[in-house]
């Protein structure tokens, strides 16, 4: 793995000490004007920041929108009151408690380890239930399956009284029963803000952020979200569980109503409206939410009274004020105040700009014995349409082979299928002797097998460098049979490296194409398949884009097959071509040979003879 | 048997409610992608709609059509104020977007309502029973069923024979190529809202005869069996979005009817637990959209 200790872990780290720091500067200076209400306040604050820099974790790497995580704080409220109360107490609350439970009796570090381990357990049954539903960045699945979560804990909460008590009495702490004190809150807090930040630096962190940004591209680039996902579930609730334990005990009871609905408001609008995807957004929210709903609250109050304002000022504001929080957030500004952005980005990219400038990848890959992709009668059909009629194809190592053919031919249909991304309904895909047909798109990739998407795919909010450092991630653990040199000279190569530090959305198409280019490149395939890599292109860029392709297919020591609506373009970079027509395969040979096909001209042109032979060659936009 | 065709008959009554709202729900989705959280809030604004009309001495009759009226008129307002800014806006801020309209509805009405449920007198006629065949039904379940299908067959029938129909079926089923062919999204749209209006309008209406309250969160168990029924449906599917309803409802009834009476309190926490096995089985609904429309 690429050793930049310094950027990937010692700033985070000290990123973390100083959010901690403000946090806890902050909240005493405010409290040492005040009385024991700002103490209670502030108190409150730093275990809510543990809770929502839990979610953040999982909302803002996976970008999967989970209400589970106040439905797992209610878990670890209730299995950290009824392990620490005292059975003197619970006795009264809840004598008839099952599995003797009611004489169960811990120290409170331990009933909140207890906690923490029970909701990971938990969670890791729920997470194993939303990789099945196939949860992605977006998806309704996975929101569903949480909140289904949430209102179940709820309802048995309310239900099941000889446990919880019910909705009347709950259960209390009796003295001692509870963590008492700051330190403990401190201590929690200066841990996750640590943890959180230095997930999102990890190798799990960066893979579940890929699939939050494409899912299907991170997949092609030989990710497997589940696992990534998971992990950051697993850290998520842990994090939450430590939070929601220590709410409990400040807050000296629990009930079904702490942790449901209005809790679920409050974070949620926390999280969002610092920015969702960084950790210093989440504690940035954590801060304005609270002193917004305060000061709402304070208005709201009888304590104030503004002549012509009464109407606006009533029970409910701060409620109005969470609501509309969130609203205006996802309307004006979706990624919250800061977006992705995270303290220490600006010295972040002063490290970053100084390091040195890689080699321009001559061969990223060792260049091991040359190898075949093999299609062999590949069909598709959707419903009663045969997209892709028993087509046969090769490519061999060293080559780069066009593939050509007029709209609805079926060519991406071909590459989708090759891919794994649709099922294909008969035939076989070989790596050499290795069956590739019918396996998930992550692995076809992990195999060696890396593709380009006709209207590109790139990970819109990561910088240009992690859109080769990922894929050179994965490689590092399926390819290293292949892998050789730095993945980052392929940014060089293609003219990116400059632009590094930039995020994928900003460029333009031309740029795009060339980034997907090397980030298919940076997984060391031994075959890259490139779906129409000039199409948007002006014709200065796709001709540029043959020297790309070429070098890309030199850097990976491996064979290209490449779709291309312009001829002119495919003529000059391929050996060999395959002509698709209405999903069949009508011609091949050498751009010469094909040229001449009466048959291939028929396809193109409609009519033979319409137009003289050279016509096509020197035609582009007779195709596009 | 006679115990199971009452419950089939109540099941159906019920699940008519969720299937009216799984249809706008679907609708919308079909034309923006948005699992619309706020649907409930229809139900919610037309049910304190209906509790000032009762207070003032008014019959379920106006109450009935000032609801359809206010879900409509409610529906139109959230997407022009709200959803509209999010359009072509990741799924993400979508949904949270609808969760948001949700979360400031809900606290509209306690800041200017009141935190506690409203109660509505419920109309005499929903506790009769009639006999048929030897079987005793509740007439509500029986009306439910019966205005359902109605509101259903003129729904198709502004899908299929109106220009606005078409125009919205063409643009359910692909959003760019309608554009294209001329169909005015924002009219589209907003006429989606307006539908699904009318639906949650006509739920909403049985909906509160059942309940009798108006409070708060009124909306939220509705919406949520209505998301679940549209899920289960294969959202986007209109066919699917009425099958969903109505086998949600039949499973309540049934749940309620076979669990013991100490777990009868869990009966919507279980049907949670069977929808989330659901999606974890089939997270892509029961019904296919393809299938369904073709059907």
């Amino acid at each position: 793995m690429r050793r930049e200790p310094l950027e990937r872990l010692a700033v985070p780290a000290a990123e973390s000490v100083a959010l901690f720091a403000i946090l806890v500067v902050g909240g005493l200076l405010y409290t040492s004007a005040g009385g024991s209400a700002r103490d209670t306040l502030v108190s409150q604050m730093l275990v809510n920041a543990i809770v929502v820099v839990g979610m953040q974790v999982y909302i803002g790497n996976t970008g999967i929108l989970s209400f589970g995580h106040v439905g797992f704080a209610a878990i670890a409220g209730y299995a950290v009151a009824i392990a620490a109360i005292d059975p003197l107490f619970k006795r009264i609350f809840i004598p008839e408690a099952p599995f003797g439970l009611a004489d169960v009796h811990l120290d409170p570090l331990t009933a909140t380890i207890v906690a923490v381990l029970i909701v990971a357990a938990v969670a890791f049954v729920i997470g194993l239930g939303l990789v099945r539903s196939g949860a992605r960045a977006g998806a309704v699945a996975p929101t569903m399956i949480t909140l289904a979560l949430l209102f179940l804990v709820y309802e048995a909460a309310r239900n099941f009284t000889e446990l919880t008590g019910g909705d009347r009495s709950g259960l209390s702490f009796g003295p001692g029963n509870s963590l008492e004190g700051r330190t403990w809150i401190y201590l929690a807090l200066g841990l996750s803000i640590l943890a959180a930040r230095l997930f999102r630096e990890t190798r799990a962190g960066r893979l579940a952020q890929a699939a939050r940004e494409d899912d299907l591209a991170a997949r092609a680039s030989g990710i497997d979200p589940a696992v990534p996902q998971m992990i950051a579930l697993l850290l998520s609730v842990v994090v939450v569980a430590v939070g929601a334990s220590l709410r409990v005990q400040l807050l000296g009871s629990m009930t079904p109503n702490f942790f449901f609905f209005g809790y679920t408001l409050l974070t949620l609008a926390m999280l969002v409206v610092g920015g969702r995807k960084s950790v210093t957004g989440a504690v940035l929210g954590v801060v304005v939410i609270t002193a917004g709903s305060e000061a709402t609250r304070y208005l709201a109050s009888d304590a104030v009274s503004v002549p012509g304002f009464d109407w606006l000022l009533k029970e409910g504001l701060s409620d109005v004020f969470l609501g509309g929080a969130m609203l205006v957030f996802m309307i004006l500004r979706p990624d919250g105040l800061l977006g992705d952005r995270e303290l220490g980005d600006r010295l972040l990219r002063r490290l970053r700009s100084a390091q040195p400038r890689p080699e321009p990848a001559e061969a990223i890959t060792s260049g091991e014995a040359a190898s075949t992709l093999t299609v062999r009668d590949l069909t598709v059909q959707f419903g009663g349409f045969l997209a892709v009629h028993e087509v046969s194809l090769q490519v061999h190592s060293g080559e780069i082979v066009g593939l050509i053919g007029p709209n609805g031919a079926g060519k991406t249909t071909l590459l989708n299928a090759l891919t794994g991304v649709v099922p294909a309904t008969a035939g076989t895909v070989l790596l050499d002797d290795h069956d590739l047909t019918g396996r998930p798109t992550d692995r076809i990739a992990r195999a060696g097998v890396a593709r380009t998407f006709q209207n590109f795919r790139l990970f819109p909010a990561l910088p240009l460098r992690e859109h080769v450092d990922i894929p050179e991630m994965v490689a590092e653990r399926y390819r290293h049979a292949r892998r050789g040199q730095d993945a980052r000279g392929l940014l060089v190569a293609g003219g990116l490296w400059d632009a590094r530090e930039r995020l994928a959305r900003e460029l333009d198409t031309g740029t795009s194409r060339r980034l997907e280019l090397a980030r298919a490149a940076a997984l060391a395939p031994a075959f890259l398949l490139l779906d129409e890599p000039t199409t948007g292109m002006n014709e200065a860029e796709s001709a540029a884009m043959i020297d790309h392709v070429r070098r890309a297919a030199e850097a990976v020591d491996g064979g290209v097959l490449v779709i291309d609506h312009d001829l002119h373009f495919i003529t000059r970079v391929c050996d060999r071509i395959y002509v698709l027509d209405q999903g069949r395969v009508i011609a091949e040979g050498t751009p010469a040979e094909v040229r001449a096909d009466p048959q291939v001209r028929e396809a193109y042109l409609g009519r033979a003879g319409d137009r003289s032979e050279g016509a096509i060659g020197d035609a582009p936009g007779a195709a596009r | 048997m006679t115990q199971l065709v009452q419950n089939l008959v109540d099941g159906l009554g019920q699940g008519s409610i969720y299937a009216l709202l799984a249809l706008g729900l679907t609708l919308v989705f079909g034309v923006m992608h948005l699992v619309n959280f706020a649907h409930g809030e229809l139900i919610t604004v037309s049910a304190y709609v209906a509790y000032a009309l009762a207070s003032w001495g008014a019959g379920w009759g106006v109450i009935a059509i000032a609801m359809i009226v206010t879900s409509i008129l409610t529906a139109v307002a959230i997407e022009f104020l709200a959803f509209r800014w999010v359009r072509g806006a990741s799924e993400f801020t979508m949904l949270l977007t609808s969760f948001g309209v949700h979360f400031v509805v809900a606290a509209l009405f306690v800041m200017y309502v009141s935190p506690r449920p409203r109660n509505i007198p419920k109309p005499e006629w929903i506790f009769a029973t009639v006999r048929i065949a030897g079987i005793t039904f509740e007439v509500f379940d029986l009306v439910t069923i019966a205005v359902t299908l109605v509101t259903l067959v003129a729904t198709e029938r502004v899908l299929r024979r109106t220009m606005f129909g078409i125009a919205l079926r063409a643009a359910a089923e692909d959003f760019d190529a309608a554009r294209i062919m001329g169909v005015r999204s924002n009219l589209v749209i907003r006429g989606a809202f307006a539908l699904s209006g009318v639906l949650a309008g006509v739920a909403g209406v049985f909906w509160l005869m059942r309940t009798g309250t108006a409070s708060p969160t009124a909306g939220l168990t509705p919406l949520l069996f209505g998301v679940i029924a549209a899920i289960v449906g294969g959202l986007g599917s209109l066919g699917g979005a009425i099958l969903g309803g109505l086998a949600l409802g039949l499973i309540q009834v049934f749940f309620r009817s076979w669990l013991p009476s100490d777990l009868a309190g869990l009966t919507e926490g279980l049907l949670f637990v069977l929808i989330a096995l659901l999606f974890i089985v089939r997270p892509q609904g029961f019904v296919t959209v393809r299938r369904a429309e073709r059907a």
